[in-house]
């Protein structure tokens, strides 16, 4: 957890910043004003935004649709954040486990979450399950990796001093080898969330009746390039609120770490 | 000291680590007596081997071949305590946790054991820092709870590893004023390692020579001088310069 050059509150990255949005938003306005662009300009976006928000699409409001997304977000991610936790506990501690395990682990890891939505319909249907379950899958691998790594890596100085203070294998993994695995495992967590995030709106896309996803493939439906901007926005705001989130909640669940990168 | 009774005895101990395709021969032959209460200072060049030879004593690492025995028998982990070179503080944990935390593995109940992890953090000088975590304190506060943590464990055995090395030569006077001051208060053996001549000779009640590696024990010295000793004094000064010639032929 160093500090990147993107930490530095100075006034150079904010002017920068500001500046190179501010350049997307001017080409964005060029280009769509132009005559023969398949784009809508700032102002339709906007207008479009203000329109979704008076009146619901597809019998939901804006609000019903980013909420039933989130709802299926959240879950498939406590869910997994459960499991993954534990299950790469076990491959960082039990190295039996670890041999059993690992090799069909591995086959199914570099699998893309949404190449499992046919499958997953078959199984569980057209509701709110299959949903879940692939927000579940996409989260869970995150959480187990780092997990895993966090464990395995554990310092090997923390170990020798719960050793000598007398820790029963039990405590050493409660008490020395997890805690000093929790940055790890939360930047697991924050990882989770992103790719969660994006696999809810994948199996939105194919099949669902509300959330962002939908609004996506029903301004593609109704050529609504605006609606599928504001869909696009919407999903970038509350990605990064969902990581704001986690990042608060880092601090509060770990105050150790903000003092040592003083 | 009439009555100086042995606690450990270690005999011909050897170790040597594989690194590759070579081998690393580390402890040749460690032969040393350890005496109940005394005060046993290491003195060894870098990477001879200390930390190796403590963890031994330790039971964090075994030997190749030789022995170590102990006089009430061998203890288990938690019976003896560590001073770690690197502190070793567990930084999740406040001032206070760390130092109950030997009473935490033992499953004491929490009044009990805050009360002895106080009583250890007001030995050391800490009071005060309790909530503070390790991120928190400089190096010599660092090494204090350490040493408190090592002392929590009420053990009859502290070995302590250059637990003074990473500090600054200030801080590092104040600690030795600080650890004669804890032992008197808290009767134990204590095995210190450190590769400086001068904390040897200001703390030792004896001292002992390691060579380089492939090392072994070469001299003993028994410093006949009252405490608290000067750096000043002409015994002193003699005596670390008797040490500096023969740690330059040990080379
Ligand atoms: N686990 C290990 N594997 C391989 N080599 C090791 C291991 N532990 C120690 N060594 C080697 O043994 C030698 C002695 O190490 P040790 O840490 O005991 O030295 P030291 O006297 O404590 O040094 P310092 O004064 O720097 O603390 C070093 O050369 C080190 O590289
Ligand atoms: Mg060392």
């Amino acid at each position: 957890m160093k500090k990147t050059r993107f930490d530095r509150g100075n006034l150079k990255y904010y002017a920068l910043s500001v500046l190179s949005v501010s350049l997307l938003l001017l080409a964005w306005f060029v280009y769509s004003s132009s005559a023969n662009a398949i784009l809508s300009t700032p102002m339709e976006v906007i207008e479009r935004f203000a329109g979704v928000i008076r009146s619901p699409i597809a019998g939901t409001s804006l609000a019903g649709h980013i909420w039933a997304s989130l709802k299926r977000v959240l879950t498939g991610f406590i869910v997994a954040s459960a499991i993954g936790i534990v299950l790469g506990i076990c491959f960082g501690w039990f190295e039996t486990f670890r041999d059993i395990v690992w090799p069909i682990f591995s086959i199914i890891r570099p699998i893309p979450p949404i190449a499992w939505i046919p499958l997953v319909i078959l199984w569980a249907g057209i509701g709110e399950t299959a949903k879940i379950i692939i927000v579940f899958i996409a989260c869970v691998m995150p959480v187990v990796l780092n997990t895993f790594a966090g464990i395995e890596s554990a310092d090997p100085l923390l170990l020798d001093a719960g050793k000598v203070l007398g820790a029963n294998s039990r405590q050493m993994l409660l008490s020395v080898a997890l805690p000093d695995s929790i940055p790890t495992i939360i930047a697991g967590m924050k990882n989770a969330l992103s790719t969660g995030w994006m696999a809810v709106v994948g199996a939105e896309m194919v099949v669902a009746r509300e959330g962002v996803g939908f609004l996506i493939i029903s301004g593609m439906d109704n050529l609504d390039i605006s609606l599928v901007l504001v869909s696009i926005v919407i999903i970038a705001c509350i990605s990064a609120c969902l990581t704001f989130i986690l990042n608060r909640m880092e601090g509060v669940l770990c105050p150790w770490l903000k003092l040592e990168n003083k | 000291m009439a009555e100086a009774r042995k606690q450990i005895t270690v005999k011909g101990i050897c170790k040597s680590f594989q690194n590759q395709e070579q081998s690393l021969q580390v402890l040749q032959d460690v032969t040393l007596d350890v005496n109940e209460n005394e005060f046993l200072v290491i003195l060894g060049p870098g990477q001879c081997g200390k930390t190796v030879l403590l963890n031994i004593l330790a039971g964090l690492e075994s030997a190749d071949s030789g022995t170590v025995e102990f006089a009430n028998g061998t203890p288990k982990y938690g019976e003896i305590g560590f001073v770690f070179q690197r502190y070793a503080l567990f930084p999740w944990k406040t001032v206070l946790q760390n130092v109950e935390m030997h009473h935490k593995f033992q499953r004491v109940p929490k009044k009990e054991r805050r009360e002895q992890a106080m009583h250890f953090i007001r030995l050391v000088g800490l009071d005060g820092f309790e909530n503070a975590y390790p991120a928190q304190l400089s190096g010599g506060m660092k090494q204090r709870v350490g040493i408190a943590r090592a002392y929590a464990t009420r053990s009859n055995i502290i070995l302590m590893d250059e637990p003074f090395g990473a500090l600054d030569a200030q801080t590092r006077y104040q600690m030795q004023d600080e650890i004669l001051k804890i032992r008197s208060a808290e009767k134990t053996t204590v095995i210190f390692v450190t590769n400086n001549i001068e904390e040897a000779v200001t703390l030792g009640d004896r001292i002992l020579l390691m060579s380089n590696k492939p090392s072994s024990i070469v001299r003993e010295y028994v410093p006949e001088l009252p405490r608290p000793r000067q750096n000043t004094d002409r015994a002193f000064m003699d005596l670390r310069n008797v040490i500096a010639q023969d740690m330059d032929l040990a080379l």
